[in-house]
């Protein structure tokens, strides 16, 4: 069951996964080259995160789950609880970050454990409606519970300088931060191609296209389908962890839990074309191109006319998804895919 | 131990809002039974009822029983207007898409208002008063929404059930091929059933302001998404007797879970009863996925 056993696999996954990793080389190139430009490009490739984990359940079982935020909000909270807990237990230095960073994604896997046993169960429709709740769900729980700093959340500046000391944090939070994201960015596209190219990944596909045909084959579609969620949510908590916890040292439940997260991550998904490996970056890039051209060029004259422009994007970004879906339902790749004909070319497009 | 007189009371005020509740949830149904289309913007439309009776009433003075009208037209209007440019393409497309699309135009919905309107909450006052209601001192207010909720059933009803119209659509519910051979214009019947869902939808945004005279932004619809949801899964999705009565089963669920909780110290009983809903949902969806009223 595993993948990375068969050699084929392995190499079928690597070409797969090569340009898209030539793309995050250069973005990382870029990064170190051009520090005045160094947070721009650490946005850029927190959406193509974002997009690439979202990707590996939604692209590749068309499924859509709408909670994912959630994941990412379990990975900040199960990091910056480990923080805590290791800095109230005198346990310094920098073992904190693999320690919190297996919690979150443990954590993260528990969650998508509890919710995928009970809602993939269910089809397509019952699917989505089940993880509508879990978002908001989870919020209002640690909420109103009181759990874990309630309303106001967990602050853990101050338990990461008692880890690795002042200095130590300053790194942490910078550049240390970015590149661990560079790093779990590498792994998640490694991990799609491995999908992509094993026996999982055929699985998905037959339940993508005719998950009924699928089942009459014999193939599981529940544990399949749970096996997918249970990856794509560990990634996103990881990352939850990395941007939230340990880049930005707040985890506040109104921001961890914000709905707009999810949108983002279908939008870019949609955008750069579902279940494929260069997609979610398409997507990214051309995501974070229209919100800067919406925030610098058209705000301003809305502004003019009496508009308020604040989160402006989401005004633009709506229609455009609504574009894609009826007219381009595979995204950049998918219009790429069609228009190329020299094979060569063709091949690295994946 | 437990207060009888508040469990009474939360009962009367559990009915009255789940009478509400029903009301909202009859559109969610109504679009699904027919099109198969699960309406994930749901509360956006419920949110530009609300919007409709708040701009009525405080710049226009329009008293709120008769913004509902108001709010039926907008909610045909916009029906027409998404089905026409949006739904039609994707009909028989993969059920990815409608769930996408449906949550693009809540977003979009939320997203305009936001930008006319501010995203600060708002409210109004309407004040006709109290009544006595099996003893619990009540806001005629409220009253009235829930009798306005059961004559917006009522009308429902007589459209489906009494009507040439009515006929066509629950025959294309049944068998979508053997109306279209016996001369049913499906398109149009489907553009028809979603306008008719969105307009119960945006009428109960306006019972529902009725009702609750404050908490009126641009993000208010996302918790009656969630609360439409529980209700619609617990009816059996397309059920529209089912989705009133789970909706009335829903309010007074939910309205003694509050009073459960706000026995046990600190926590926050109202912001938890949120989640409570959810949890329900999960349990339902566990248990008996197809509805309470179905088999």
């Amino acid at each position: 069951m595993m993948p990375g056993v068969d050699p084929w696999v392995v190499r079928e996954a690597m070409r797969k996964s090569a340009p898209t990793l030539i793309f995050y080389l250069v973005l990382l190139g870029l990064y170190l080259a051009l520090p005045q430009y160094s947070q721009f490009i650490a946005t850029i490739l927190f959406y193509a995160i974002l997009g690439q984990a979202f990707n590996i359940f939604m692209g590749m079982t068309g499924y859509v789950d709408f909670g994912y935020v959630a994941f990412l909000a379990s990975g900040a909270y199960a990091f910056s609880l480990a923080a805590i807990a290791l800095s109230n237990a005198g346990i310094t230095g920098w073992i904190f970050i693999p320690i919190g960073m297996a919690f979150a994604a443990l954590v993260a896997a528990i969650l998508a454990s509890l919710v995928g046993a009970i809602a993939l169960r269910l089809r397509g429709a019952y699917f989505a409606i089940a993880t509508i709740g879990v978002n908001e769900g989870l919020r209002y729980f640690v909420e109103g519970a009181n759990l874990f700093g309630g309303s106001i959340g967990l602050y853990i500046v101050k338990n990461l300088k008692a880890l690795v000391g002042r200095e130590g944090y300053q790194l942490a939070a910078t550049l240390l931060a970015d590149l661990l994201m560079f790093l779990l960015a590498a792994i998640t596209v490694l991990v799609t191609g491995l999908i992509l190219s094993s026996r999982l990944g055929y699985a998905l596909q037959a339940i993508r296209e005719d998950e009924d045909a699928a089942k009459a084959l014999g193939i599981n579609v529940t544990r399949y389908k749970v096996t997918a969620f249970i990856i794509s949510g560990m990634l996103g908590g990881m990352l939850g962890a990395l941007n939230w916890a340990l880049k930005g040292g707040v985890v506040e439940p109104a921001h961890v839990f914000f709905i707009l997260y999810t949108v983002e991550a279908i939008v870019i998904v949609m955008l750069g074309g579902a279940g494929t490996l260069l997609g979610p970056v398409f997507g990214a890039i051309t995501y974070i191109g229209l919100n800067y051209i919406s925030n610098v060029y058209v705000a301003p004259i809305l502004e003019g006319v009496g508009i308020k422009a604040t989160g402006l994007h989401l005004i633009i970004l709506a229609p455009i998804l609504l574009a894609i879906i009826i007219a381009a339902p595979n995204g950049i790749v998918g219009l790429l895919k069609e228009r190329v004909k020299n094979p060569r070319i063709r091949s690295f497009i994946t | 131990m437990v207060d009888v007189g508040l469990v009474v009371a939360n009962l009367v005020y559990g009915l009255l809002i789940g009478i509400i509740y029903g009301i909202a949830t009859v559109g969610l149904n109504m679009i699904f039974g027919v099109l198969k289309i699960v309406n994930v913007g749901h509360g956006a439309f419920i949110m530009v009822g609300a919007y409709v009776t708040l701009l009525l009433f405080t710049l226009a003075g329009v008293t709120p029983p008769l913004t509902i009208l108001a709010s039926m037209a907008v909610g045909i209007g916009l029906g027409l207007i998404f089905y026409y440019l949006v739904i039609k393409y994707l009909v028989d497309a993969p059920e990815l898409a409608t769930l996408l699309a449906t949550f693009a135009i809540g977003v979009l919905l939320q997203e305009i208002v936001k930008a006319f309107m501010g995203a600060d909450s708002r409210g109004f006052t309407w004040n006709l008063g109290n009544v006595e209601v099996a003893g619990v001192s009540v806001a005629l207010s409220k009253v009235v929404a829930a009798l306005f909720s059961i004559a917006l059933l009522g009308i429902i009803y007589l459209v489906i059930y009494r009507t040439k119209l009515g006929l066509a659509i629950r025959a294309v519910v049944q068998d979508r091929e053997g109306a279209m051979v016996v001369g049913v214009d499906v398109d149009r019947i489907y553009a028809v059933s979603f306008a008719l869902g969105i307009m119960v939808t945006v009428a109960s945004g306006s019972i529902l302001a009725m009702y609750l005279q404050s908490g009126i932004h641009p993000y208010m619809g996302e918790i009656y998404t969630l609360k439409g949801f529980v209700i619609a899964v617990m009816a059996g999705l397309g059920s529209i007797p089912g989705a009133f009565i789970a909706g009335i089963l829903f309010g007074l669920f939910e309205n003694l879970s509050y009073v459960a909780l706000q026995s046990i110290e600190g926590i926050q009983p109202l912001v938890l009863t949120r989640s409570i809903a959810f949890l329900l949902l999960l349990i339902i969806l566990l248990v008996k996925p197809s509805g309470l009223f179905q088999r």
